[in-house]
């Protein structure tokens, strides 16, 4: 935890506003040359040969794994659910055309998708937007809190503010290391700037919901189960080896390979949230 | 090409529903037309929330030849048409109103504790039916903390035993702790998480059990098939193999001439000028606004929205809220401790598979003088689907960005162990009215909950155990997630008028004919998942009401202490006198009476 105080801190002190640093070059240089072809920094790597990983359909340790492809043992309800998800994205409605671009590069580096292929790239802001939209809440609201939707828009302004702060540049036009940079000093519960807003919310809970939000966009979609080997819906047929971790023999065995985040990530490492006060921050989901 | 299933459908699948027709489950359904009482007409008891404790008390008052009228303020769910295998996809399972939540430890609502529907939170727990420790009735006279019961354990067994047959719990064939008993169907096979725990717990000395105690079928029961070891129990289970009332009670309660209006949100009990209520007003489907006239007005709302529902309904002569002449409607909140601790194995596990709920220890349940706190918890097996699993990862290892998708990429490699620690009685965790009111215009509720000295001690230790337990299980890496789980409390059930809301029934000691069944009359919660003894408390209201009849609504000194059982009014197939009662093995653990941290105001 005190390293990751740490960071924030050193950021702080070592980027007066304005003062653009190497990282940001060097993110500036990756962004041009992704018009040119793939952007390689933005990979993760093979930790041995240093080598970027290439994108690909499906990344994970379960390759040619296909829950889409069990759909016809799925109750019709659940397939309808389902492939709803899969083949519609609502059009953005809550956010306005500013916010939704902010929104899509804070929600790129919270659940980044550098290493899936663009036809496998899960939408995340215009399921937030959907929800938001909806006014769909999860039943309950902190009193430190503001309502959701408004807790969204100022965590935007806060980034914002905050980018500038550090960076003098607005967080769009950032390189990927500076926007976590900007990002961890929320996680770590030191944002530098936007006071005024964190008078209205509370840090750590903001980032629970901005993280809990692409959460529940990317691990509801069925290419990130197949990532993860996540049999997906189970009715009518069940499981029949419960046991040692078997595949069932729908399922495939577990091929891992090894990879590092890019090397400009600091989301790579664990830190914990807000400092590691972790009483602070319980957990909000159903299990027991 | 999709491949072509090779075990065909199970039951109808979609299709256009008859009127009043429910598929709950691929076989059961209720196909007669359910009765509608007159608009107008006084009905004998009107139910508010028909969860846990409203479907048991429906079933019984209905099969007794009562009239009787539930209100739920979700649907009547069709578990075909609206139940999906997904997690995403299930919520609308859940309370979703807005509350407003605070104090030091404020509490998560909605999927996290909270139904709204038939069924109420039965319809999305992971169906652990433990009862509750003999100790747990009497926790002031044997710790001086919390609060004593105003019944003891010998009460609520008849009706435990009653309630594991007809919800039915499989389980193990000795249950050691507490009052030693076995279970009436079969233990569950164990899937990788209770494995762990298994053999965790057996590395350490830890006596564990496997396969239950759970509500959910080992072997078909009546309509309802069994268990297919799906993992979606807390989504809902469409299999019907998980007990929720929607399930095992309603459709007795329907056959019996019991009607349900759900999407009906009840606002506001209503009081005569003779000090008795008179029924409920309530918002249907549409909108409107009804009112519905019974005797007797039976509030099982659950621990957020009881208590609300009688602040609501504040009137002349009850200007602090219904039947609140103690102060303490909203009062002595709890919430079990239900932190989430999480071990990586270099084998894999596939936690998804398996009913979350299939071992538990209770070895610790007691309180120990060695210990510097009082009271103790339990440790069981837990399920994460890969949502809930990730939000564990945010706050459990901070995982965010590049971290969070690779930790996501070892999902397999993960079990989880559910930590559920008994919280203290406060009086300062409580339920008000906030400022703010929901889409009827009704005044919301405001939580306060902050942990006190000996709760932080438990988690501490307890959590500590609990990693202990799993590290021995061969985790190589583990971490926890602080959480909160079951609510208890808010009107609490005592024999003095000014220290409680209600007496042992749930009858409230202001108003004769207003009872309250649900978790919100316990005074204290133990480590055992509360659901079963809902259950159980509302089928000993049940007989209570039953034996007094219209005397219900007079105000003489209550002389029915223990009423006759009703054996006849299990429903179907599920009758029968309880299960195997055992001798404990073990001496019952000696517990020094009082001294051990100063006592509460309870």
């Amino acid at each position: 935890m005190a390293i990751g105080r740490q960071r924030a801190k050193e950021h702080v002190a070592g980027s007066p506003n304005g003062n653009i640093t190497s990282q940001s070059e060097q993110g500036a240089q990756a962004a041009q040359s992704k018009q040119t072809g793939p952007d390689t920094t933005m990979l993760p790597t093979n930790p041995r040969t240093g080598e970027p990983l290439a994108p690909r359909a499906q990344p994970g340790y379960y390759p040619g794994f296909s829950t889409l492809r069990q759909q016809a043992f799925w109750d019709e309800a659940t397939r309808n659910v389902v492939l709803e998800r899969v083949q519609h994205t609502p059009p953005i409605r809550f956010f306005s055309p500013e916010e939704a671009q902010l929104m899509e590069s804070v929600c790129a580096r919270i659940l980044p998708q550098d290493d899936r292929d663009e036809a496998h790239i899960i939408p995340i802001v215009c399921r937030i937007d959907e929800r938001l939209y909806a006014g769909r809440i999860d039943g309950y609201r902190y009193e430190d809190m503001p309502p959701d939707g408004e807790a969204h828009r100022l965590g935007l302004r806060a980034i914002e503010a905050i980018a500038q702060h550090l960076y003098g540049v607005a967080f769009v036009e950032l390189g990927p290391g500076e926007q976590e940079r900007v990002l961890a000093t929320i996680h770590d519960g030191e944002p530098p700037a936007a006071e005024d807003i964190w008078q209205r919310m509370s840090v750590s809970r903001y980032w629970m919901l901005l993280v809990q939000d692409c959460i529940e966009a990317y691990y509801s979609h069925p290419y990130a189960w197949d990532e993860i080997g996540f049999g997906g819906p189970a009715y009518p047929r069940g499981y029949v080896r419960l046991e040692n971790g078997l595949p069932e023999s729908w399922e495939v065995n577990e091929r891992r390979y090894e990879w590092r985040a890019p090397s400009w990530a600091i989301s790579g490492e664990y830190q914990p949230m807000g400092g590691g006060d972790t009483a602070a921050t319980p957990g909000q989901e159903g299990t027991h | 090409m999709m491949k072509k299933p090779v075990l065909g459908r199970m039951g109808s699948g979609l299709r256009t529903p008859k009127p009043h027709e429910h598929m709950l489950g691929p076989i059961q359904k209720i196909s007669q037309p359910m009765r509608r009482f007159d608009p107008g007409e006084e009905v004998d008891y009107v139910i508010v929330g028909v969860g846990a404790a409203g479907g048991v008390l429906l079933q019984r008052l209905a099969r007794a030849g009562f009239r009787v009228v539930g209100f739920d303020a979700g649907p009547f769910w069709d578990t075909e048409r609206d139940w999906v295998s997904d997690e995403a996809g299930s919520y609308n399972l859940y309370w979703n109103d807005l509350r407003v939540t605070g104090g030091s430890d404020p509490l998560a609502f909605g999927a996290n504790n909270s139904g709204k529907g038939v069924g109420g939170g039965t319809v999305h727990w992971a169906g652990f039916t433990p009862r509750f420790h003999p100790s747990d009735f009497r926790v002031y006279s044997e710790d001086g903390v919390g609060a004593d019961w105003p019944i003891s354990y010998e009460d609520v067994k008849p009706y435990y035993e009653l309630m594991e047959r007809e919800i039915p719990v499989s389980g193990p064939a000795y249950y050691p702790w507490g009052d030693p008993h076995g279970y009436p169907y079969g233990p569950h096979p164990l899937g990788g998480v209770g494995d762990a725990l298994v053999k965790g717990c057996t590395k350490l000395g830890i006596g564990v059990v496997a396969g239950g105690p759970v509500a959910i079928t080992a072997g078909s029961h009546g309509d309802r098939p069994h268990c297919i070891y799906r993992g979606f129990c807390i989504q809902g289970c469409k299999v019907g193999a998980k007990q929720s009332t929607l399930i095992s009670h309603v459709p007795d309660a329907i056959r019996h001439g019991a009607e349900i209006r759900d999407r009906c949100m009840v606002s506001r009990i209503l009081l005569g000028s003779d000090g008795l209520v008179t029924g409920v007003r309530y918002f249907d489907a549409n909108g409107q606004e009804h009112e519905q006239r019974a005797k007797v007005v039976l509030v099982c709302g659950y621990s957020i929205e009881t208590p609300r529902l009688l602040l609501n309904s504040a009137c002349s002569g009850f200007e602090q809220g219904l039947a609140n002449s103690s102060g303490l409607v909203g009062k002595f909140l709890m919430a079990q401790a239900g932190n989430v601790v999480l071990g990586r194995f270099a084998d894999l596990v596939r936690m998804y598979k398996a009913p979350p709920a299939h071992a538990l220890t209770e070895e610790f349940y007691e309180t120990d003088p060695k210990r510097d706190f009082a009271r103790g918890f339990a440790i069981q097996t837990v399920g994460p689907l890969p949502i809930a699993f990730a939000k564990q990862m945010m706050t459990a290892k901070g995982a965010w960005g590049w971290g969070l998708r690779q930790v996501m990429m070892d999902y397999n490699h993960w079990a989880a162990f559910g930590f559920l620690g008994e919280i203290l009685p406060w009086e300062d965790n409580r339920v008000e009215l906030a400022d703010e009111t929901d889409q009827y215009g009704l005044r919301v509720a405001k939580i306060t909950f902050s942990l006190h000295d000996n709760d932080k001690k438990l988690v501490a230790f307890g959590v500590n155990k609990t990693m202990e337990v799993m590290r021995a299980a061969g985790a190589e890496e583990v971490v926890q997630e602080p959480r909160y789980a079951h609510l208890i409390g808010g009107a609490r059930m005592g024999n003095d008028p000014r220290s409680s809301v209600v007496d042992s029934f749930g009858r409230t000691h202001d108003i004769p004919n207003l009872i309250l069944c649900d978790g919100s009359i316990f005074p204290t919660q133990g480590s055992a998942n509360p659901g079963l003894t809902i259950q159980a408390l509302a089928a000993r209201t049940a007989d209570y009401l039953i034996s007094e009849g219209e005397a219900v609504r007079s105000r003489h000194t209550q002389t029915i202490i223990r009423p006759p059982i009703r054996y006849h009014l299990s429903p179907a197939s599920t009758a029968g006198r309880g299960v195997p009662r055992l001798r404990s093995l073990r001496p019952r653990p000696t517990i020094g009476a009082g001294g051990l941290a100063p006592g509460s105001k309870g």
